[in-house]
């Protein structure tokens, strides 16, 4: 027998342990966040006359899909009445929660905001800020109720980088969350 | 541990094989048949001289260039000769009827010294398998692996796009199809619907796809088929041969170059070596009516290898890397339900954009290593011992839509980071020929973990997975009668880490680490026989029982992947049930090939598949997110069958006249329910005729060959009623190709040049499996350019 055949075969085994220690293994996964996730959504309505209250309506999810059901509040506006409204988008994974509105913003100009009001007669909404296109973006706007009623509110923050043209079609929901509503 | 017992294997084998090497032979009346052939004309020489040593036998080839021998078991060198041609030889190992047709190359003078050497013949399977390899593969290049299969009766392609090819055969995908990356098994992130292959088909001299269950050999992974790349064997003439590739193709601005060089020592016959790189880039598809955005994708790839090869032993090492860029259709990327049907109700993409190279998230980013080390010790008569160790790197990073003022956006990080290492070990002793016995052990071994880069979603967990296997396998030759029997018995342990949130009182949360192990062993076995009822006509059959035990992605992936909301099995099981069960498949194929006549040669394959517990996505009730209502794809079991008729068949119509015409035809269904399975492919048939001219050897063009083809394609009516499909199936469809070619002699150098045509007349279409389809018409007319140089550079 000759042993000199077995010499490529001593080197190649040899060499295993190395391509192992090259894996160690040993690391958990590190408690580090999605990097761009929304939690919360609150949609803040003063009125602009009158004696009705200031209200802040709120939808949060801190799990993301699956998990624990989100936590949705009610809007309750007097019937009639003009509001002003504000939207925010936060992540409260971090903390302190993160603005997603700010940057919502920045890139207003591939962003933008519908509101879906279901029955129609419920409320007028209309966007009252532009971007650098003069296009409405809808992170201010005004609120016109109707008649005493209820039924929901539909927000929708639409990304169309690229694609901006005024119109909701183009582009993907970054947010998609309906609302209770009752007008007394 | 397991080295030490391969240490130990490799010692004990060696020994037996030596000690065996004066086994008795017997059965001297094998069937090596074959048939000489031109390499670019393929048509048969007659008249060429077969030399089979040692034995001095001789013969010259028949009419159509037909050879046959009756030989002893055994390894030959086979000559073959004929004026005007290179002499070539081959290696063939004997230990049943075998096969080995040549392709001779023209002119002696200016190939010389381009010996091509045989490569070690496989004992025929009794699976039926496919290969795309000289003039047909060559017919692929530029295209992706999984797309070039395709070519192939019975192997289907679960498709994303232009880019994005993943192969199925027989109706199985990702989990269920091993694929051999030049020996060793492709691990990465297979599990994917959109994640193609990582490997780069320029390297491939061979294509071969093995359909049916033949785990016992490749692991449990190979329940459907598997897809063998293969690599050309190390040069072994000394001297430096070149290989260039040109492909550019008109629909979508495709260039790729890809270019191999390979080397011999005259000084150091043993030695031998080979550089291998492609370039390729394409931009924006077009569609008969649009361009599809940013469906560009680039890609650069280049492998090593370097082997020391005796009589006796040989070792070889090898590395490739493979990078990849991907552009994903932005319209494609919709978030929830209410965007996936706006999409489709638009029936188009929105943007309508004109050509550009530049890729724009949505995109994949990839990466593959592949390091190999292998050997081989020859033990005796026609025993020989293989070992292989390979370690493989990949990373996938995917890059979805952002806001680029987000953290994330302002340093341009992926959403989805992976990163899997395995490494694998295999050793196998065929051992020497005792009586009509032949046959194999082997030992193979898997230690992968698999990562998720920090700051990006957890989608699939932490993991860690080992197997082991065993095998052997047995053949049993007489005469014209194959038997096989093959037994393995393999261990999965899968231990994964995942990433839990809870909530305290306040509502902040807090992280916890879940950790689950879950160990399997799964047998396999199988049956085969081949039986050669004459020299034309071969007879396979195949039974095989596999279990396969789930993978992670099945288990716990969760989250939004590609616009898609997964969730494995595991996640949302209910409580105090099982966890996800092996699969077990019983596999059934049935093969009659007619091979080596004059006009008629074709193959009719049928086979059945019961898979029990067969592991599938389906579209459950919608969830609520904070971007809106999902359907869940949920990993779910139940029990199928696929059941399935693959035909080829060839014409000679005339002189010159070859008539080709494949069928694949499926069926499957969802046995629990009594309902058909979703994604299966719908029926497929194609017809071609070719003309070709051989035309005078040395002349300044010959060789010139013309093909029409047409591919029909009949839409799939068997789809699931109780499943959701967010849009029904696409009609069917027929397409019209064509393809021209020569061979140009340019300064003594014999460069192939081809035109082909495919979807002539720009269709309209859109496949079943193609999960574009919801978006956007199948790419338009497209018009390809190949140029294939040979270069020699031999001593003399």
């Amino acid at each position: 027998m000759k042993t000199s055949l077995f010499r490529p075969f001593a080197a190649l085994l040899l060499a295993t342990p190395l391509f192992f220690a090259s894996c160690s293994d040993d690391s958990d996964p590190e408690p580090e966040d999605d990097n761009e996730f929304i939690t919360t959504i609150r949609y803040r309505l003063t009125p602009t006359s009158g004696t009705g209250q200031a209200i802040t309506a709120e939808w949060k999810d801190v799990d993301g899909a699956g998990g624990t059901a989100p936590t949705i509040s009610t809007i309750t506006l007097a019937p009639n009445t003009t509001y002003t409204g504000t939207v925010e988008f936060l992540d409260e994974t971090k903390t302190p929660a993160d603005n997603i509105t700010e940057e919502v913003k920045e890139e207003n100009y591939e962003h933008l905001v519908v509101y879906t009001p279901n029955p129609t007669s419920l409320m007028t909404i209309t966007r009252t800020d532009k971007d650098r296109n003069n296009l409405e973006v809808g992170l201010t706007t005004t609120v016109q109720t109707g008649a005493a009623a209820s039924g929901n509110l539909t927000i929708r923050l639409r990304h169309q980088p690229g694609t901006k043209d005024g119109t909701e079609a183009p582009g993907s929901d970054d947010a998609n969350v309906t609302f209770p509503v009752v007008l007394r | 541990m397991l080295f030490r017992f391969v240490a130990f294997l490799l010692t004990a084998g060696v020994c037996l094989g030596f000690a065996r090497s004066s086994a008795a032979q017997s059965g001297c009346n094998l069937p090596l048949a074959g048939r000489i052939t031109d390499h670019e004309s393929r048509q048969g020489l007659a008249g060429a001289t077969v030399i089979v040593q040692p034995g001095q036998q001789a013969t010259q080839t028949d009419a159509d260039g037909n050879f046959h021998f009756h030989v002893c078991p055994g390894t030959y060198q086979l000559e073959v000769r004929f004026i005007g041609y290179a002499t070539e030889r081959a290696e063939v190992r004997l230990n049943s009827a075998t096969v080995r047709n040549f392709q001779l190359h023209p002119d002696a003078v200016t190939l010389r010294g381009a010996t091509v050497r045989g490569e070690r013949v496989q004992a025929p399977l009794p699976q039926a398998s496919s290969s795309l390899s000289g003039q047909a593969l060559q017919q692929t290049r530029g295209q992706a692996l999984g797309e070039a299969l395709q070519k192939l009766p019975g192997v289907a392609a679960i498709q994303t796009g232009p880019s994005i090819f993943k192969p199925m055969i027989h109706g199985l995908h990702s989990n269920r199809v091993a694929i051999m990356n030049n020996g060793v098994r492709q691990e990465g992130q297979q599990w994917g619907q959109e994640h193609g292959p990582e490997i780069d088909p320029f390297i491939a001299s061979d294509l071969t796809v093995v359909k049916g269950a033949a785990s016992v050999r490749y692991g449990t992974d190979a329940v459907g088929g598997v897809v063998l790349v293969q690599p050309k064997a190390l040069r072994d003439s000394a001297g430096v041969g070149a290989d260039i590739n040109l492909v550019g193709m008109s629909n979508n601005g495709l260039g790729a170059v890809s270019a191999a060089v390979d080397g011999n020592l005259r000084r150091l016959p043993a030695l031998s070596w080979r550089l291998q790189g492609t370039l390729k880039q394409a931009g924006n598809t077009r569609t008969p009516d649009y361009r599809l955005d940013n469906t560009g994708f680039r890609e650069h790839n280049f492998s090593a290898a370097v082997g020391w090869r005796k009589d006796n032993y040989g070792v070889e090492a090898f590395y490739s890397q493979f990078n990849s860029r991907l552009g994903i259709l932005s319209s494609a990327i919709v978030g929830n339900r209410a965007d996936l049907e706006a999409a489709i109700a638009r029936g188009r993409p929105i943007l309508n954009p004109g050509f550009s190279y530049q890729i724009d998230r949505p995109y994949q980013q990839l990466q593959h290593d592949l390091a190999k080390l292998s050997g081989f010790v020859k033990t005796g008569n026609g025993g020989r011992l293989t070992a292989t160790v390979a370690n493989q790197r990949d990373y996938r990073d995917e890059y979805d839509v952002i806001r680029a003022s987000s953290d994330a956006g302002r340093r341009n990080l992926p959403q989805l980071s992976y990163q899997n290492y395995t490494t694998t070990a295999d050793v196998v002793w065929e051992h020497p020929t005792l009586g009509n016995f032949r046959g194999s052990v082997g030992l193979s071994g898997t230690y992968q973990f698999n990562r998720y880069a920090g700051g990006t979603r957890q989608f699939i967990p932490f993991y860690t997975n080992r197997t082991e296997g065993a095998f052997v396998i047995e053949r049993w030759q007489h005469e014209r009668l194959l038997l096989e029997a093959g037994l393995r018995l393999d261990h999965r342990d899968l231990r994964t880490r995942r990433l839990t949130r809870g909530f305290e009182t306040d509502s902040s949360s807090f992280y916890g680490v879940a950790r689950n192990r879950f160990q399997f062993w799964t047998p396999s076995a199988s049956v085969g026989a081949v039986y050669d009822a004459n020299v034309h006509l071969t007879l396979r059959a195949d039974a095989a029982l596999v279990q396969r035990a789930p993978a992670a992605n099945e288990r716990y992936s969760q989250g939004v992947h590609g616009g898609i909301y997964e969730e494995g099995y595991d996640i949302s099981r209910p409580a105090g049930t099982l966890p996800l069960q092996p699969e077990t498949s019983y596999n059934l194929g049935l093969t009659a090939t007619l091979h080596d006549n004059p006009r008629l040669n074709g193959e009719l394959t049928v086979y059945q598949n019961i898979i029990n517990g067969y592991i599938y996505q389906v579209i459950g009730e919608p969830i609520t997110t904070i971007q809106g209502s999902f359907l869940p794809w949920r990993f779910q079991q139940t029990d199928a069958v696929f059941r399935g008729v693959d035909a080829t068949l060839d014409y000679q119509l005339a002189a010159n006249w070859l008539l080709n015409g494949k069928a694949a035809v499926i069926r499957a269904r969802n046995r629990t329910l009594n309902d058909y399975l979703i994604y299966v492919p719908a029926d497929r048939f194609e017809l071609s005729v070719r003309r070709d001219w051989a035309g005078q050897k040395a002349a300044r063009a010959s060789q010139f060959f013309a093909l029409v083809r047409g591919t029909a394609v009949r839409r799939q009516t068997r789809v699931p009623s109780a499943e959701y499909d967010p849009q029904p199936a696409p009609n069917g469809y027929g397409l019209l190709g064509a393809e021209v070619g020569a061979t140009l002699r340019l300064g003594g150098t014999p460069v192939e040049v081809s035109l082909a045509g495919s979807n002539l007349l720009n269709e309209r279409y859109r496949d079943y499996l193609n999960r574009f389809r919801y978006f956007a018409d199948d790419m338009g007319r497209n018009v390809t350019l190949r140029v294939h140089v040979p270069l020699n550079f031999s001593p003399n």
